[in-house]
């Protein structure tokens, strides 16, 4: 015995109950209210198929209590219906049905005023449950991968049987299966008797059972989507990537109600509902019961609940029925040439293949007037499907569609979104004849049941509306996911990978404030003793490189290893300028363009040897540029090796008029700017840790960019800062870094250029060799090289201002370009940045006007570096 | 209230007539829209639409039914600012309610550079008069209560894109409602007829080759997303286009709690609530080419995933239907629209990659005049199909990036 609260109240539960089925044990009777009219909704199939007995259950909204696993101290709840459930006020909406006939919104409120005001009201009563606020608890999902060679969906007999034939023949074998125990339709249509092979099943050690699982999509290459709930206490739920070589779909067939008048009144349950009740929880669901079908099934149904000690006051044949009296539950029904009491009528619904899962793979839904049902036909190869989803021993209850299907404004046919057999007659008569324009103008078939309780009746009612055969009518498409998944088990563990450098512990020891760039961490800037503000931070980050000296981790660029005989004719055809003329010991910067000659990243390129280049990308991009180079590889046959060495390389930069001074007491090599220049690599040991040392400067000052074993990172960074004590070193971050660079217009790939950005007008001409042979982009360039019409110039504000990066350059209140980077100058001691502008303005002291905070300030456009334009400090 | 209660058909079938003086291939919004222009504004109503399938079919009924204009060139805003204004009254002029809800759109930035992008647009979009802002975590929160702005998120929301007349609309209602409008015009509606040729004589197209027969057009327009490329092929027009799925879900419906449109491109994912409370969720496009329709799981996973950063407390709500709609992608993320350069009385609006339904009743407009009057307008200029010749693109690609 267990206890859960329903609404607040103590409900026990006994073991084996859902939520469900306690509830009805305890009396429950009206279990959701409908989506339009508010209709009062009892337990109909007990297997999770219908709308009928969604709660929200410990916070989570639309649950189905059919098949969730009553436990102790849960809270469920009932949702879309105020004050409760018995007593529901918008219920009066039914009452006026005849204002919301098929598409009424379509039809009304064609005035935008109207309907402005009419559709919050709409939004209001629309909608099921309610969601949990935004800092509710999360919930742990999982995600599995698993393969076997052969899949068996549903453990009903049929699946039992494939999965014992094939685990005999040796095969490892999955069996999935949606039941707490094995055995499908027997454990409520002959309990008592487990079919042997459930226990020879258990002995096969090569068969895994994944119980309470489904599959709810057959994706391309085998792969089932599985999910299973409550795996193991820590997991709410499991989601399961089971790859498989073969598939047996043996999910079986569920019942559908029938069409008649009120026949989704509480009291109203499809036959294997009641057998569900009856032999799965032991609850006697009524005392005096009307059955509706015809036959064996209804006969034995008969015999079963008799046993159970109900009266079976009456077997109606379906087409005798008119419709089910009663108005919050079921009190009687009325047949042709009677009526009768009752408080339970039992619907021998027609059994449907469940085929979606075919559906989906591929397979073709072909009509079967034998069967009444669309039977799945032309599987895939991998795929099979055995029992009663390929229409085996399935007899149906009715002739389908249903000799008459009477329009009627009782007659549902849709549960989710009360759709009724009038509406779908009206939807046809207005032109929406095809079954999928049907769906979309009525919603029958869109709702959480996905189309299992109304799709058969709904093309039945379109194809006799239309004069067309079933088969003619067809079905809709298949989707996955099909059961529904919650977003929750899609999703899986919340994991974000966070991309740290080797040096980031460095950085929080010296107050780092982060700045998020991809996956990775960088400094934006660091506190300091005196402040932590971040404009004194840098304007001291700042000066520290533009006086002493700096340093800076840059880790995160990209950085690869290209070796081989035709290394360089590599780089030659993938770059616009030319790398197989660069000698041992050089670096080079480089640019890559795509075949129309829009800039997609840069970086430098060292040549260690004649065949073995080292490259660095910018870090953003490092992913993109190895796979460029790989395509451009491909199929040439070219002696080439890639190799990333990202991950296994930290790198500092180290910059200022005293980097010299800092750098040489760490090392034997001789880093005068005669024997180690500007634009040169060497190899050598920095702080006894072997070191590729660059000498770049993106900031504008003398510096080198030295690259160490990620493992010796910490020891460089430490190492450095040691040595630089005495020269009043200081680490800068990034923020720091981007105002360094603006000084000297070092444009940033991807934030100053744009996806249409070719190096014209970038004003990097001279990156582009087009003497070369051929290259990427050369043919778009040669082509674009006098023309550019836009321009990337630097400018300085002539007014007080800074603008924000994105802001606008305006020309007689018309946007005629943006400013990509801007910020205030110490050196300047005004604002300076760069900035796209029409060709016509680009000139050098062209004014233009660049909106601050909405106002156009004059600034001059500029193409000089603001600082040492000559790059005197860096060949220092 | 007639109307209501009676069951006027809202349209006809028709033989196939052996020539019109407008044949339009593909008949989801921008067909329908332009057939609309054409009857309505400029007499033409000897007009056919021809679909493959039946109507809305297409990326009319795939699509997430986001409308804005909030976009980033001085060419691509008037454009899709005028299509919006056409949306805020189409249901008037069409007596028939599309339920366009202008809740309010919102992009967010994660990063830095996220930032500086959305400005390009806010400044942009207020230059020309378009109702677009930068908004900081504070007006966020007020403005979504339901979104998580807490701590712990690997993505911060630094800021959003804020765009009050943006927001979605029932797609398959807009369809219905211009194929009614058309129907009652005179104009015809040919579902499930697939054209396999255009005959092209002396460099002008001349007639349809459908599955139903063929049919001689004093103009041929190629409205279709999706094929646009093969049909163009048809009659000798190569196209600079290149063909995408993208997917998109929806799950169970909830009582409301989010009425704006949430956008991120960093998370590569766009969420709203519909009237009836359905939550539809958009992923960027697949990394391959495809014409497939079929959702594939890891984008799905992707889609949960990202929806789960911005609304954790979704956990345990359950996703329906998964689909995909096929995108014509152009090299610069704008349209084609314009006569073809060397085949006459051959005009397209095609190319609408994953920005085509917002689009429909300016395009259709425009496209309506151009092929009425036989000079192109201003405002469709920038998109003509021979900028790729003269490489003057329009670069829209920044805004039109998973920001449906």
């Amino acid at each position: 015995m267990s206890r859960f609260f329903f609404d607040g109240e103590p409900i026990e539960a006994q073991p084996g109950d859902t939520v469900a089925s306690a509830l009805y044990r305890a009396g429950r009777r009206i279990f959701t209210r409908s989506f339009k009219y508010h209709r009062p909704r009892g337990l109909l199939c007990l297997s999770g198929h219908c709308p009928n007995c969604m709660m929200n259950v410990d916070g989570v909204p639309n649950v189905r209590a059919c098949v969730t696993p009553a436990r102790e101290g849960m809270r469920v709840r009932h949702q879309n219906a105020w004050p409760s459930l018995e007593q529901d006020w918008l219920s009066a909406a039914q009452h006026f049905d005849s204002l919301m006939p098929v598409g009424w919104y379509y039809k009304t409120l064609t005035h935008p005023s109207a309907w402005h005001v009419a559709e919050p009201w709409i939004r209001k009563v629309a909608g099921l449950g309610d969601p949990p606020p935004p800092d509710a608890p999360p919930r742990e999902y999982e995600h599995a991968f698993l393969q076997a060679e052969v899949a068996v969906v549903g453990g009903g007999p049929s699946g039992i049987a494939a999965a014992f034939e094939a685990a005999s023949g040796g095969a490892q074998v999955i069996l999935i299966d949606d039941q707490p125990e094995p055995g499908g339709h027997l454990r409520y249509t002959r309990p008592g008797e487990a079919p042997a092979s459930i226990a020879q099943l258990r002995g096969q050690p090569n068969v895994e059972l994944l119980a309470r699982a489904y599959c709810f999509g057959l994706y391309e290459g085998g792969l089932l989507g599985v999910l299973q709930a409550d795996p193991h206490p820590g997991a709410h739920e499991r989601l399961v990537h089971l790859r498989a070589k073969r598939v047996v779909v043996a999910t079986g067939a569920y019942e559908v109600p029938l069409l008649f008048e009120n026949n989704d009144l509480p009291g109203i349950l499809l036959s294997g509902g009641a057998r569900r009740l009856l032999f799965l929880h032991r609850i006697v669901p009524g005392r005096r019961c009307v059955i509706v079908g015809i036959g064996a099934r209804a006969e034995d149904l008969a015999s079963d609940l008799r046993g159970a000690g109900i009266e079976i006051v009456s077997l109606i044949s379906p087409d005798e029925v008119l419709g089910a009296v009663g108005s919050t539950r079921v009190e009687g029904l009325r047949f042709r040439g009677g009526s009768v009491t009752c408080d339970l009528i039992v619907v021998c619904g027609p059994l449907l293949p469940d085929a979606g899962l075919l559906s989906q793979a591929g397979a073709r839904l072909a009509w079967s007037a034998a069967h009444g049902a669309f039977l799945p036909a032309d599987l895939p190869p991998h795929v099979t499907a055995v029992g009663r989803v390929t229409g085996s021993g399935l007899e149906p209850a009715v002739p389908l569609p249903p000799g008459e299907v009477r329009a009627g404004k009782r007659h549902f046919v849709c549960l989710c979104s009360d759709v009724t057999s009038q509406d779908l007659v009206d939807g046809i008569s207005e032109g929406f004849e095809h079954i999928e324009t049907l769906k979309r103008y009525t919603t029958a078939t869109m709702g959480p049941c996905q189309g299992r309780m109304c799709q058969l009746p709904a093309i039945g009612i379109c194809a006799r509306e239309t004069g067309r055969t079933m088969g003619e009518t067809g079905t809709t498409t298949a989707r996955p996911p099909s059961p529904s998944v919650t977003l929750g088990a899609l999703a899986g563990p919340r994991h974000h990978p966070v991309r740290r450098t080797p040096m980031h512990y460095q950085h929080e020891a010296l107050g780092a404030v982060w700045l998020d760039m991809g996956a990775w961490k960088r400094p934006r800037y660091y506190r300091t003793a005196e402040s932590s503000e971040e404009r004194r931070c840098v304007q001291g980050e700042y000066q520290a490189v533009r006086e002493r000296a700096g340093m800076i981790d840059v880790s995160t660029l990209g950085k690869l290893e290209v070796r081989g005989r035709d290394a360089g004719r590599l780089l030659d055809k993938v770059y616009t300028n030319r790398f197989s003329d660069l000698r041992p010991g050089r670096v080079r910067y480089c640019v890559i363009c795509d075949d129309a000659g829009i800039m997609l990243d840069d970086g430098t390129i060292s040549s260690i040897a004649d065949d073995h280049y080292f490259l660095t990308t910018t870090t953003g991009n490092l992913e993109f540029v190895e796979q460029w180079l790989e395509w451009w590889l491909a199929g040439t046959g070219w002696d080439v090796h890639i190799t990333n060495l990202t991950g296994g390389l930290a790198a500092v930069n180290l910059a200022g008029p005293q980097a010299r001074d800092v750098l040489a007491g760490l090392t034997g090599l001789d880093v005068s700017a005669k024997a180690f220049p500007y634009m040169a690599c060497r190899q050598a040991l920095v702080a006894d840790i072997p070191a590729i040392l660059l000498r770049i400067g993106f900031v504008g000052e003398t510096g080198w960019e030295i690259h160490v074993p990620a493992e010796s990172g910490e020891d460089l960074w430490k190492a450095l800062l040691e040595a630089g004590k005495a020269f009043g070193i200081r680490a800068f971050g990034v923020e720091a870094q981007r105002l360094l660079r603006l000084e000297k217009q070092h444009v940033i790939v991807g934030v100053d250029t744009d996806a249409l950005t070719s190096p014209y007008e970038a004003d990097m001409a001279w990156v582009v060799k087009l003497e070369k042979n051929d290259f990427i982009g050369k043919a778009a360039l040669s082509r674009a090289a006098g023309d550019p019409r836009e321009q990337l110039v630097g400018f300085v504000m002539q007014e007080d201002g800074v603008p924000d990066d994105g802001s606008a350059v305006v020309m007689d209140g018309r946007p005629a370009g943006r400013v990509t980077s801007s910020r205030f100058s110490p050196r300047e001691g005004r604002a300076i940045g760069l900035a796209w502008v029409p060709a016509g303005l680009a000139g050098e002291g062209a004014e233009i006007r660049v909106r601050v905070q909405g106002r156009p300030l004059l600034a001059r456009v500029t193409r000089r570096p603001f600082y040492d334009p000559e790059g005197a400090r860096l060949r220092m | 209230m007639t109307q209501l209660f009676g069951n006027n058909r809202m349209w006809r079938s028709h033989e196939l007539k052996k020539s019109y003086d407008v044949v339009i291939i593909g008949a989801g919004v921008h067909g329908l829209a332009t057939a609309y222009y054409l009857g309505k504004e400029h007499g033409v109503r000897r007009v056919a639409l021809l679909d493959k399938g039946y109507l809305g079919s297409g990326s009319s009924g795939r699509n997430t039914a986001i409308i804005r204009s909030n976009y980033r060139t001085p060419e691509g805003i008037p454009f899709y600012d005028a299509s919006v204004k056409l949306y805020e009254d189409l249901s008037r002029e069409l007596g028939w309610n599309v339920l366009f809800s202008q809740c309010g759109h919102l992009t967010l930035a994660h990063t830095d550079s996220g930032v500086a992008g959305l400005r390009v647009r806010a400044e942009n979009n207020q230059l020309l008069g378009v109702d677009s802002r930068l908004i900081y975590p504070e007006e966020i929160r007020r403005l979504v209560p339901s979104m998580y702005l807490g701590a712990g998120q690997r993505y911060p929301i630094l800021a959003a894109l804020y765009h009050p007349p943006g927001g979605i609309i029932r797609h398959d209602a807009v369809v219905w409602g211009y194929a009614r409008a058309c129907d009652r015009m005179g104009i015809e509606i040919h579902p499930f007829t697939e054209v396999t040729a255009i005959r092209v004589e002396n460099g002008a197209a001349r007639s349809v080759v459908t599955t139903r027969g063929e049919i001689a057009a004093g103009a041929v327009l190629n409205a279709t997303a999706g094929w646009a490329s093969t049909i163009s092929a048809m009659a000798g027009v190569p196209l600079q286009i290149v063909s995408h799925p993208l997917q998109a879900c929806v799950t169970e419906p909830l009582k409301p709690f989010l009425d704006k449109v949430i956008v991120s491109a960093t998370l590569h994912v766009y969420v709203n609530q519909t009237d009836k409370g359905e939550l539809v969720i958009g992923a960027e496009i697949d990394p391959y080419q495809s014409y497939s329709t079929k959702g594939t799981l890891p984008t799905l996973e992707q889609m949960a995933t990202y929806t789960l950063e911005l609304f954790p407390q979704l956990h345990g709500v359950r996703v329906l239907r998964q689909w995909a709609g096929v995108c014509d992608m152009t090299p610069d993320f704008a349209p084609i629209i314009g006569a073809a350069e060397d085949v006459s009385n051959f005009y397209m609006d095609v190319g609408w990659g994953t920005y085509g339904f917002k689009a429909g009743p300016a395009a259709g407009k425009y496209t309506a005049e151009m092929i009425a009057t036989g000079k192109t307008p201003k405002i469709i200029e920038p998109f003509s199909p021979s900028r790729f010749r003269t490489a003057r693109l329009v670069g829209e690609k920044a805004a039109a990036a998973v920001s449906h």
